[in-house]
């Protein structure tokens, strides 16, 4: 948002998704397992805000359809749902991690040779911290480039910030966080 | 609302030119019109909100509204501003803070019962995209050029007339000079008028951008519009002040020509936001 676009009442478009780092959860994910407990739950999604057009839905059906197509020789399940805020989750469930970063990146890459890349808002990875038995989630987002951990805390509407500031130095060197604690929006209800 | 502002500004402007007269020096007004765009851009978020009514929210308090906000701010690649609710039956909202970080968004109790979630949505949206295009401090700084525009005038013909000191021409009367300075001043409100109702079109537009629903913003404009007329008249006369920054300006009713007026009409921005989902239904290719 520069300063001409100020002046002039704003862009005209959307920001598109920053230079794609989504891989990079890949390598970091060996980290999470072997040095801080952190066990993938085997299932990760990826969420965006559908369009009511035909073309977008065209575009939608089609990266499922050649996402289920893939899964099936690798072996994972694809689900999709809508959330209570009206936002589309592609779901998918593969024991191995590295398959499921391949499946999301899929989906946002059909999107984007779409030209609906400013859609997509964000990546989420679940986790099991094995020690205390509770969720542990990292949200990759599009528009930034980076990832954060979000660690629901006990009771509605709460965050454990302490244990994600904890992860954020221990991850730090191998994943692209989020310099900007004000962008680590939570996720609340993530159907993962 | 717009008599009340024109009033208002006429009144400063008329202090400036009483100031001048009494001999105060450019510098000396450059100062207090300072002092009055500072009070304006630092404190009047807090008097605004206070005058509505409203208090912050936390996420406990209404995780419905934050969640809504947090996604929309994820899409507008926007830091999440502070999130305000007014206890009262005007369905409305609207935007304060000088800038992003210092943003906050506020929502009446009234149009979170009054719309549906999408449009809420939409609603929402438009507010992030006067956070986003950082309308405030625009509008803030254009009225402090009109201010300086007027003072200018002001100072010139004092000059100017003392300039030929001497002779028995005294330069123009204090009146003279009163009334070019108001003219000058009337001339940069209007101008201000225009200049907020295209920073509408834009929220609007980046509302559209932001949520991929103009229609649903739509039919929270025509929802809201069609409530106002209904509300007691007491609560619309508190609320009057206010009117900048509203998505909808409280007293619709009455034809009040365009030229008059801070919001767009209802029909013009149902038009453009029309014409957005054409293009969206077209698909990014036509655009």
């Amino acid at each position: 948002m520069g300063f001409l676009d100020s002046i002039l009442g704003g862009s005209r478009k959307l920001k598109a998704p920053a230079p794609d780092r989504l891989f990079a959860m890949t390598t970091a994910q060996v980290t999470l397992e072997t040095e801080l407990g952190l066990r993938h739950r085997e299932v990760a999604g990826i969420v965006f805000q559908p369009l009511s057009t035909a073309d977008f839905s065209g575009i939608v059906r089609e990266s499922e359809e050649l996402l289920r197509g893939a899964a099936e020789d690798t072996g994972s399940s694809v689900e999709s749902a809508d959330d209570a805020h009206g936002y589309r989750w592609i779901k998918v469930r593969d024991p191995d991690f590295e398959d499921l970063v391949v499946s999301l990146n899929l989906i946002s890459g059909q999107l984007q040779t779409g030209g609906y890349g400013d859609r997509l808002l964000a990546c989420v990875f679940a986790f099991t911290e094995e020690a205390a038995g509770r969720p542990v989630y990292f949200i990759y987002n599009f528009k930034r480039g980076s990832f954060y951990p979000f660690v629901p805390g006990a009771g509605p509407q709460r965050r454990d910030t302490e244990s994600e500031l904890r992860l954020k130095a221990q991850v730090g060197a191998e994943l692209p966080i989020e310099p900007e604690l004000a962008r680590w929006f939570p996720m609340w209800d993530i159907p993962l | 609302m717009l008599l009340t502002m024109l009033l208002l500004g006429a009144v400063y402007v008329g202090f400036i030119a009483i100031f001048l007269a009494a001999g105060a020096g450019a510098t000396l007004m450059l100062v207090i019109i300072g002092a009055m765009v500072f009070a304006q851009l630092f404190l009047s978020d807090k008097i605004a909100l206070r005058a509505m009514g409203a208090r912050e929210v936390t996420p406990e308090e209404a995780p419905g509204l934050h969640a809504l906000i947090e996604r929309l701010c994820i899409q507008a690649d926007l830091p999440k501003p502070k999130v305000a609710v007014a206890d009262i039956e005007v369905p409305n909202a609207f935007a304060l803070g000088r800038s992003q970080k210092k943003a906050t968004v506020c929502a009446t109790t009234g149009i979170m019962n009054l719309l549906s979630p999408a449009e809420l949505e939409g609603v929402m949206a438009h507010e992030l995209a006067h956070v986003k295009n950082r309308d405030v401090l625009v509008m803030t700084v254009a009225s402090f050029f009109a201010s300086v525009a007027a003072m200018i005038t002001q100072f010139g013909f004092i000059f100017g007339g003392g300039m030929g000191g001497g002779d028995d021409d005294e330069g123009p009367g204090f009146l003279a000079v009163l009334l070019v300075s108001l003219l000058v001043y009337v001339i940069s409100f209007f101008l201000m008028l225009a200049l907020s109702r295209y920073r509408e079109f834009s929220a609007d537009r980046g509302a559209a951008l932001v949520t991929g629903r103009p229609s649903a913003l739509s039919s929270a404009l025509l929802k809201i519009s069609g409530q106002m007329e209904k509300v007691p008249q007491q609560d619309l006369r508190a609320a009057s002040e206010m009117n900048a920054f509203f998505i909808v300006p409280t007293s619709v009713k009455g034809a009040i020509q365009s030229v008059f007026s801070t919001h767009p009409s209802m029909d013009k921005r149902i038009e453009r936001l029309g014409e957005l989902e054409r293009q969206l239904q077209a698909g990014p290719a036509a655009a």
